[in-house]
């Protein structure tokens, strides 16, 4: 079953002075429990197709659906709610909250779907453990490691039980080691638990180990490769 | 957990807090203290003029308030002033002649007020003898003992046991003159007192007005929290005939000082706070203008955009509850400080004494002006946070997570 469907999709900046076409007439559909990698030299498009697909920004034209739903035509304030309840966002940056700690970072998307303290903290301890740093539970994100910060955010990407997590660019600023911890964990979460990740990368390592592999250029889907393992 | 994060961010950048903490309590102080200064030279004036001129009721002749004809004394005074005197809330009542006439010196002449007083009740209402500032409370001399103001003195080139001639008309109408000795010169911020009245005793005027034993006006003075309309009501189930007021009808234009304070008071706290209003502005502004990229993370993870105002509101209100009570109790400290030594202000004392003001200013504030100044700090900062909250949310969380 498809969890996206994005069809037929453009996207045009600056539309009115000098027009720039960063996504043209892309069609992609993404299955549940696909570890699909969008890769392609910078500028190709990719983070514009994962914002569009993450439903942060609006495509000019086409057609956007998620798990049977279109967002295509969603309010801005039922796309914050529909992003908190559908999907995980990773992002290059690790973009964590400073003021709290690893845990309460976790705990954050919980908090904002208004679950209770108790599911909170057990699942927040769960997802910690899970990633190796259940010992950096009280630290603050700037006491811990690139690869640990990164860690902590797909933690909080999986906190809410999303139906897929949207990573942009996550081992871009990762030594090897922390890049093949990461993707450790992320496979082993597709293939045990069945979690969807689609991830933007140029990282060859990473394009290694995913399962498909959408080659973007020019704003164009150029191939698409399921890696047979 | 917005709380959490509220209070933690007010720490973030803690030099840009103390600041923002810094501004308020510097507001906050000079608005309590400006406006306990203020209300120092108020409160004098009004308590000043009730205390030792108006007092807070007076009773007349009603055709006496219209043109101080002496023939409309009022009737049994005696009974009366025992009726207010027996009225809850009261605590002394003192009974006088008033005549408009010429007092004399060997030098000069001037027009006064003469107020024919029974001095024993008069201490208690008006605390003449507490003015004193040369000679006695009618002490010194047998015969027609006098007191004056230092300003007519001064003008008369008269001192104590200097003799003055007082003229006015009888009840007859004709004119007739007592001789009367100096024995006190009083000295108050109050210019009738100081310039254009002459203090004798009852007895003495009232023979020479050929009135009797009658009296032109009934003062009484009331306990500090009773309203006086409540005493004025119960008067006048005794008495309807007579003209019953307080010192807001005897002396409108302390009234309107009044209301002009209290609106001085909103003025001043409108225009502290309008600035305090703009460095909030300017600071919170800086916070979210600094934090744009990890505003554009929240939102695209799902927190939705009245949670993100409600965080910039509240860290701004917190930075008002640290700062607002130093501020008020820094500002008290200088109040009270003041309050119990006084400020001196003789340097400027001619200019004060003219319009009527003490040169020496004891600053104060009723507790409830705290509480304004409280609420007007509170409204501030959510003034104050609701421009830089309005920018959080009208970031794009795209645009904003992509800004370097």
């Amino acid at each position: 079953m498809s969890i996206i469907q994005a069809q037929n999709v453009k996207k045009t900046y600056n539309a009115d002075t000098i027009p720039v076409h960063a996504l043209n007439d892309v069609t992609l559909n993404v299955e549940e429990g696909e570890f699909t990698a969008i890769v392609g030299p910078s500028g190709c498009g990719k983070t514009t197709l994962l914002n569009i697909l993450g439903g942060l920004d609006d495509a000019t034209l086409g057609h956007v659906e998620i798990d049977g739903t279109s967002i295509t035509q969603m309010s801005d304030s039922d796309l914050i709610d529909f992003r908190l309840h559908h999907i995980g966002f990773v992002f290059q940056a690790y973009n964590l909250i400073p003021v709290l700690t690893t845990k309460e970072n976790v705990e954050f998307i919980m908090l904002l779907q208004k679950q209770d303290e108790k599911t909170r903290d057990a699942r927040g301890m769960e997802l910690l453990t899970e990633m190796g740093i259940a010992d950096k539970a009280d630290k603050r994100p700037s006491e811990l490691s690139g690869g640990q910060q990164q860690r902590v955010a797909v933690a909080r990407a999986l906190a809410s039980k999303p139906k897929f997590v949207l990573a942009d660019e996550p081992t871009a600023n990762l030594d090897s080691q922390s890049t093949k911890d990461l993707l450790d964990i992320m496979l082993r979460l597709n293939e045990e638990e069945g979690i969807t990740f689609v991830f933007s990368t140029h990282d060859q390592r990473v394009i290694d180990r995913a399962k498909r592999i959408v080659y973007l250029d020019d704003g164009k889907i150029v191939n698409d490769v399921t890696v047979k393992k | 957990m917005l709380l959490k994060i509220a209070w933690r961010n007010v720490w973030r950048n803690k030099s840009r807090s103390f600041i923002v903490i810094s501004s308020i309590i510097v507001g906050v102080w000079a608005l309590v203290a400006g406006t306990g200064f203020m209300n120092g030279f108020m409160v004098s004036y009004i308590s000043d003029s009730i205390n030792h001129n108006t007092s807070n009721i007076q009773v007349h002749h009603p055709a006496f308030s219209e043109d101080k004809d002496i023939q409309f004394y009022i009737e049994n005074a005696d009974a009366k002033a025992q009726t207010l005197r027996n009225i809850p809330g009261v605590t002394a009542v003192t009974k006088r002649v008033l005549v408009n006439g010429m007092i004399a010196s060997a030098k000069k002449a001037s027009g006064v007020e003469i107020r024919g007083l029974d001095i024993a009740n008069e201490q208690q209402v008006t605390h003449l003898d507490s003015l004193l500032i040369d000679g006695a409370y009618f002490e010194g001399v047998k015969r027609n003992p006098v007191i004056i103001g230092a300003k007519l003195a001064e003008e008369l080139h008269v001192r104590i046991r200097s003799k003055i001639v007082l003229t006015f008309s009888d009840k007859e109408g004709d004119m007739v003159s007592g001789a009367f000795r100096v024995v006190g010169i009083i000295k108050t911020s109050a210019v009738n007192l100081n310039e254009g009245t002459a203090f004798v005793r009852d007895a003495d005027i009232q023979s020479l007005l050929g009135i009797g034993n009658n009296y032109h006006e009934l003062a009484a003075v009331t306990q500090t929290l009773i309203e006086e309309q409540v005493v004025i009501g119960k008067y006048k189930n005794s008495y309807t005939e007579d003209l019953i007021e307080d010192w807001k009808e005897i002396a409108p234009e302390l009234a309107y000082a009044s209301n002009m304070f209290s609106n001085m008071l909103y003025i001043l706290m409108g225009v502290i706070l309008t600035a305090l209003v703009f460095g909030i502005i300017n600071t919170m502004l800086m916070a979210v203008l600094e934090r744009i990229k990890e505003l554009g993370m929240l939102m695209a993870v799902g927190m939705n955009k009245s949670k993100v105002f409600f965080m910039i509101v509240i860290e701004t209100i917190f930075l008002g509850i640290i700062a607002t009570p130093i501020g008020l109790l820094c500002g008290y400290l200088n109040v009270r400080f003041y309050n119990e030594r006084g400020v001196d202000l003789s340097e400027y004392s001619k200019g004060l004494e003219a319009f009527g003001y003490s040169s020496d200013l004891f600053p104060y504030l009723e507790p409830s002006v705290y509480l304004t100044v409280a609420v007007g700090v509170f409204i501030t900062t959510i003034l104050g946070a609701a421009y830089p909250a309005y920018k959080a949310i009208s970031l794009k969380p795209v645009e904003a997570l992509h800004k370097i």
